[in-house]
């Protein structure tokens, strides 16, 4: 499935930001359009219609509030994702208001920001089907079953919410935060080593048995499906 | 009563003011009615003495002196009038002296002969027995064929000491009755004076760092009170701006820190997911990474501190059930628990409603689970209570592990505090979360307090009003 029909608008005053996120979005195939100011990110945006925006608040000339209300005045389609290094409830609540359609507080993980933009743009989760696969792994997301190499695992309610959001993207990294968000909720934020708990408990089911091991750890990012396995 | 109060006060500068000046009054008044009334007496009795000497000492010379004394007799009647009259010649002889009233009033014996004196007329008073003043008028008279005679003429001062006194006693009686009725009425009216006062403090109460943005209400009276609410009003601009700017920097300030971590983690997680690299270096970009990431984690919980400290955590305000919430966060950290071969003990079976912010609550019970979890070694147990106590929801954490040491107790709650220094390596801890938990009661107006013996354990106890709201069905 190619993303180059996807044409994305990333509306980013600093350079090092929009560049790491134009060439990881680039790396997934997505034609990507940086402008660095308000007033060019409106007159991008006024120009051509995108498949969807990115924008950031804090942007010299045009606030990145005033060019959502802009667009959604202009496009009502077009999902945009707020970027913002302000996590404040109420810039929240006042910009899904001005249409926003997900929110992203700085500094997330680039993984983070992916998963969010497919969502966006209804190309995820990727894997639609009642059965998600992973080499020998079977996920059975409507009796939620989960069998390898045909031998049925048994987990805990929450041992299979990991797993089932490890699965939805395969090879996709994710970080501990966006476990947590979705697995957990925010209040258990900051105590990430819930995760490696849970992750522990998983492979000792999951892979233990078996000498190619799915789990894989990134250091320093997080968690990832894989049926390369654990180089 | 509070004796230093304004009220109290000012009603007793108004009676004591008041009291002193009828006071002043009375004595004036006492003193001049007394002098004018014995001035009138002794002008009356010289009038009649005046009488005496016009009508009959003249014509003594042709009537005799016998005469005289039978006509004044008969003219003044002074044993009827209770009057004292006397009649002497020059050379001492007396011509006429009144008998004794028949009332009894006075004995004119008690009235002593006059020595003689150059002065035409004048008068004396006389101190008699039974505590009786007289007030006698002389006059001097020369005869036609050149006899001195003197007419004395008095009469008691009793009835102008029996006036005054009742006066006196009128006015004695009268003067607390004023004076009570003054601190009464001032009293009254100071309150009234004060009622904006009240108005201005019991609005004043309300203004917390929520509602900075509200003012006082002035009344435009052009007075004190007016200048004090616009005092009071400046002042609370002045916070207003204070908590403003200080909630902007921590805005700028985030703001100005979430920049380079996002392109650092990116750039990172960008190097350490080639997996051409060399397994050493990504190991080391993993490390880094790690490193970042607590760094956002810190700038993230300073984040969410000073929007607690702001009051910005009401935004999500409901009723809910404590001890379910505390249940669930407990089976959800339980494997984190069971992991370092700790289990979580659960008592919560009673429903306790409370209002607040779930999410933030939800964090306290998290953080101080965690916190116990952390600090108490293998086979251990934590304890979880959710309880009604005295009108209060409690929620204890306790554990069996290494406790606290009594000089770190009182700074547990403070931000980046740590009780064993040694343990600042543990990743993913700032010495933040007590912190948070603290600050989040505070929002909620709930109190935090932690026991602790070094080797027996610790005990965390929140205590939060229950929800007053009745029970929804």
């Amino acid at each position: 499935m190619s993303n180059m029909a996807m044409r994305i608008l990333l509306v980013e005053d600093e350079r090092k930001v929009a560049d790491i996120i134009a060439r990881g979005l680039k790396a997934e195939r997505f034609a990507v359009d940086v402008a660095q100011d308000g007033q060019g990110g409106w007159e991008m945006a006024d120009a051509y219609n995108y498949d969807l925006v990115i924008l950031d608040l804090m942007l010299p000339g045009l606030s990145g509030t005033e060019i959502l209300q802009r667009i959604r005045r202009k496009n009502q389609e077009v999902p945009i994702l707020i970027l913002t290094a302000r996590n404040g409830m109420a810039d929240k609540i006042k910009n899904f208001e001005a249409g926003a359609d997900d929110y992203l507080t700085k500094p997330f993980a680039f993984a983070e920001l992916l998963v969010r933009v497919k969502a966006l743009l209804r190309r995820g989760p990727v894997n639609r089907s009642s059965v998600l696969r992973v080499g020998d792994l079977e996920v059975d997301r409507l009796s939620q079953q989960v069998r390898r190499a045909g031998r049925r695992i048994e987990l805990t309610a929450k041992e299979y919410a990991l797993l089932e959001y490890l699965a939805t993207h395969p090879d996709r990294v994710f970080s501990r935060t966006m476990i947590i968000e979705h697995v957990w909720d925010q209040s258990f934020e900051g105590l990430t080593n819930i995760v490696d708990v849970y992750v522990r408990h998983l492979r000792e089911k999951l892979d233990d048995p078996h000498p190619v091991k799915l789990i894989r750890t990134v250091r320093g990012v997080g968690y990832c499906l894989t049926e390369g396995g654990q180089p | 009563m509070n004796t230093r109060s304004i009220r109290f006060r000012l009603v007793m500068w108004y009676a004591g003011l008041l009291a002193g000046v009828f006071f002043l009054l009375v004595v004036l008044l006492y003193f001049n009615l007394r002098h004018f009334l014995e001035n009138d007496q002794r002008a009356s009795e010289a009038r009649r003495a005046r009488q005496i000497t016009q009508a009959l000492l003249v014509h003594v010379k042709q009537t005799g002196e016998a005469y005289v004394a039978s006509q004044v007799k008969d003219w003044f009647e002074p044993e009827i009038n209770g009057r004292f009259i006397r009649i002497t010649r020059a050379d001492g002889g007396v011509i006429y002296e009144s008998g004794p009233p028949k009332d009894g009033s006075f004995n004119p014996q008690e009235v002593p002969a006059l020595t003689p004196s150059a002065q035409a007329e004048f008068s004396r008073k006389l101190a008699l027995s039974g505590g009786k003043t007289m007030l006698v008028s002389a006059l001097n008279f020369q005869s036609s064929d050149h006899i001195g005679y003197r007419v004395e003429f008095g009469e008691l001062l009793d009835p102008v000491e029996a006036m005054l006194n009742h006066l006196f006693l009128q006015l004695a009686w009268g003067l607390p009755i004023a004076v009570l009725a003054v601190a009464v009425g001032g009293y009254l009216l100071v309150q009234r004076a004060l009622q904006p006062v009240a108005q201005i403090t019991c609005s004043a109460e309300q203004i917390s760092q929520h509602n900075l943005s509200e003012r006082l209400p002035v009344t435009r009276t052009g007075d004190e009170l007016e200048r004090l609410s616009h005092s009071l009003n400046r002042m609370i601009g002045r916070l207003d701006d204070a908590f403003q700017n200080s909630k902007r920097f921590v805005a700028d300030a985030s703001h100005e820190l979430r920049t380079p971590l996002t392109i650092l983690r990116g750039e990172l997680e960008d190097l350490a997911e080639n997996q051409r690299l060399d397994p050493d270096l990504r190991s080391r970009l993993g490390s880094l990474l790690e490193e970042v990431e607590r760094l956002g984690k810190i700038v993230e919980q300073l984040f969410a501190l000073s929007h607690l400290d702001a009051g910005e955590a009401q935004t999500e305000w409901a009723r809910f059930d404590l001890a379910t919430l505390a249940k669930t966060t407990a089976e959800q950290m339980s494997l984190l628990a069971e992991d370092k071969g700790l289990h979580i003990v659960c008592h919560a079976d009673r429903k306790v409603p409370v209002e607040g912010d779930r999410s933030r609550l939800k964090q306290v019970v998290v953080n101080l689970l965690d916190n116990a979890i952390k600090y108490t070694p293998v086979h251990g147990t934590v304890q979880l209570n959710v309880r009604t106590i005295n009108g209060h929801a409690l929620l204890e954490v306790a554990d069996d592990g290494i406790g606290i040491p009594p000089d770190a107790l009182p700074h547990v709650f403070e931000r980046f505090y740590r009780a064993d220094p040694s343990r600042s390596g543990d990743s993913g801890s700032a010495g933040l979360g007590l912190a948070i938990v603290k600050s989040i009661c505070t929002a909620h107006g709930a109190e935090v307090e932690v026991q602790s013996t070094v080797g027996g354990g610790s005990r965390f106890q929140v205590r939060l009003p229950l929800s007053r709201q009745p029970d929804s069905p």
